[in-house]
């Protein structure tokens, strides 16, 4: 290990970063390594300046999947040699060092969390056209830099990606005095290096994950998850085993295993293998409590969103599986949390049948909805509560989810995996004003549903893109995306894309509620970073 | 436009497109995460916010992209970044499936 280099300024940060979770001693080791590479590999290009500062690298913040495509450029574009064992050790230390804090990633996991039908809208559209025509918005609303900064990263874009001129709409306006006098000011004054958000975040206590927590989630095509999530730390700062063991509401079990590094005091994540699948959890950990997204690393159209709370003694509710009942019915609930105990309450109207216990972070209550009373009701047991079952007299309009999706062909040999689509039926009250459209709307939750594709128009009918694309499964909602390659049996040979129409139908006592999404089934992306 | 004529398939649809005052609902499509914004025409979704617009079969073109670089965020940008990206592909219809992806990840 080269640790001559060594600054106690370093030290002093990492050691504020990482706060009460880990031993100075140990936050030592991933300084000292990060270190010495940038004393070894980093300064071939990078000029020192000063105390533990570097050109470039020091007058940036980003996400751990940020440093890692900041690197990863390197190795591309610039001959940059590194193990991986190093770039670990890197992307660990800038990221503790100079990450982001919890609130400056608000609005934008998204696309850590691979939720890539997500919409974007960037305000003003300067940012969208300036930025945003190529890759995701997110990519740069998750960074933070200084003016001079920002300047160097447009600059840099002109010279690598001479097209970028095109894509900044430069047949139509004078272009550059408009990038480098509104837009890059813009970013340095909207997305600036120093914040009082980062500084409050090197200061706060930070949640120690080792031990067992409570999980619940949500994953689409399988439904409601409950699971116990055991944390061990591994040797190495930040590093430990994690397995999972759980069960899907459809008695399916859940089961896996594997490693997870905590980045910045509260970003996990997390490899692990469950049932023969490579999962990624995306979450972010605060107060006690993991948010975020368990997807399948081959197919990140499939994944779970998940709430964790640590088993400590206290008392948290993370959901009520299933969210709704049918006014005038008796079904039986499942209160997911921790250190249940007590008497659970249900709202207006619910009242409580029978009560089966399992452990103390899973009750069973059998409840009874009367006919007369619909609405969102506030659920709670003992000091713990945050959680809401709707009661709902009627299904009044049902939404799938999402409304607009984007499936990729794959496979067939190629080097690119296959991104699939897929769909739920979100189900809505209309409220007691019988109108749907109108403020006391509520959302019942995601109900089951029969699923149907067809041509999305006229051009997609006569191309038969129903028949080449890919294939909805009418249970599940799930579409599988066809193969990649050109495709001679199609005309011109061309690719199994596509532009379909899926429609749920929803039974709901003698009516059938039905809606449609749009669904572009087109071609793989080569360039696969972690932020598209 | 006036004097402008459409002749053929596609600039008929343009002009329908235009007519139609379909313009918006095209720009609304523009912002799903990762997808490029760019039309012209466009890789994930064509002009008209469908598919069969592309420059389909894309292997067709796909030197026309990946050389000057069009659409960088999702081919493999040939000009500067990736100059061998096409070495073992010489011809993209048989070849695709040489064709590698390009961001270096973790292999352990």
């Amino acid at each position: 290990m080269n640790n001559f280099m060594l600054k106690p300024l370093g030290l002093s940060l990492l050691a504020a970063s990482l706060g009460s979770m880990a031993s100075v001693a140990s936050a030592a080791s991933v300084a000292e390594q990060a270190e010495g590479i940038l004393n070894k590999q980093c300064v071939a290009c990078h000029t020192r300046e000063g105390d533990n500062q570097w050109s470039r690298i020091s007058y940036q913040r980003k996400t751990p999947e940020g440093w890692l495509m900041t690197i990863a450029r390197m190795q591309v574009m610039h001959g940059l040699e590194i193990s991986d064992a190093d770039r670990r050790v890197l992307v660990k230390h800038l990221s503790d060092t100079q990450g982001l804090a919890p609130e400056e990633t608000d609005g934008y996991r998204y696309v850590l969390e691979r939720r890539l039908n997500a919409q974007e809208s960037l305000e003003p559209a300067l940012l969208a056209e300036g930025c945003a025509r190529c890759h995701s918005g997110a990519r740069f609303k998750l960074q933070r830099r200084d003016e001079a900064e920002w300047e160097h990263l447009a600059h840099f874009h002109l010279g690598q990606y001479p097209s970028a001129e095109y894509q900044m709409l430069s047949r139509d306006r004078d272009w550059f005095p408009i990038m480098m006098e509104k837009l890059v000011p813009m970013l340095g004054e909207q997305q600036p290096l120093q914040s009082s958000e980062w500084s409050s975040w090197q200061q706060a206590t930070k949640t120690d994950m080792k031990g067992r927590w409570s999980v619940a989630g949500h994953m689409p095509g399988k439904g409601d998850l409950t699971a116990t999530m055991v944390v061990t730390p591994l040797a190495g700062e930040d590093q430990f085993s994690v397995s999972m063991s759980g069960q899907y509401a459809d008695g399916t079990p859940l089961q896996g295993s594997g490693k997870a590094t905590l980045y910045t005091g509260y970003e996990w994540r997390a490899n692990l293998t469950i049932d023969g699948v490579r999962m990624r959890q995306v979450f972010a950990v605060r107060d006690g409590q993991l948010t975020g997204r368990m997807f399948n690393r081959n197919d990140e159209s499939m994944g779970a969103d998940i709430s964790a709370a640590h088993m400590d003694g206290k008392s948290t509710l993370l959901a009520v599986q299933p969210g709704y009942i049918k006014a005038g019915t008796q079904s039986e609930l499942m209160l997911v949390g921790t250190g249940l105990s007590g008497m659970p309450t249900f709202g207006k109207g619910v009242e409580v049948v029978s009560i089966r216990k399992d452990s103390d972070r899973r009750m069973h209550v059998t409840v009874r909805a009367s006919r007369n009373h619909e609405g969102v009701n506030a659920v709670s047991i003992g000091k713990a509560k945050g959680v809401e079952l709707a009661v709902y007299k009627d299904i009044d309009q049902v939404n799938v989810v999402p409304a607009y999706a984007v499936a990729r062909v794959g496979g067939n040999g190629g080097s690119t995996n296959k991104l699939f689509a897929r769909f739920e039926a979100e189900a809505w009250s209309a409220g007691k004003d019988g109108q749907t459209g109108t403020a006391d709307d509520f959302r019942i939750g995601m109900v089951p549903a029969t699923w149907e594709a067809r041509p999305f128009d006229d051009i997609a009918a006569a191309d038969n893109d129903l028949g080449f694309a890919g294939r909805l499964d009418p249970r599940t909602g799930v579409f599988s995306t066809a193969d990649a390659g050109p495709n001679p049996q199609r005309r011109m040979m061309t690719n199994n894309a596509g532009h379909l129409t899926v429609t749920a139908q929803v039974q709901d006592g003698n009516q059938t509620h039905s809606a449609d999404a749009e669904l572009i089934v087109t071609v793989q992306r080569w360039n696969n970073p972690p932020i598209p | 436009m006036k004097h402008l004529q459409a002749i053929n398939n596609k600039a008929q649809l343009l002009s329908k497109a235009a007519a139609e005052d379909k313009i918006e609902e095209v720009s609304a499509m523009n912002s799903v995460a990762g997808c490029t914004a760019t039309f012209d025409p466009g890789w994930e979704v064509d002009a008209f916010g469908g598919v069969a617009s592309l420059c389909q079969p894309m292997e067709a073109d796909l030197y026309g992209c990946s050389d000057p670089c069009w659409w960088p965020a999702q081919v493999p940008d040939m000009m500067n970044t990736y100059p061998d990206w096409d070495e073992k592909a010489a011809s993209t219809k048989d070849d695709w499936r040489n064709l590698g992806t390009v961001f270096p990840d973790d292999k352990e």
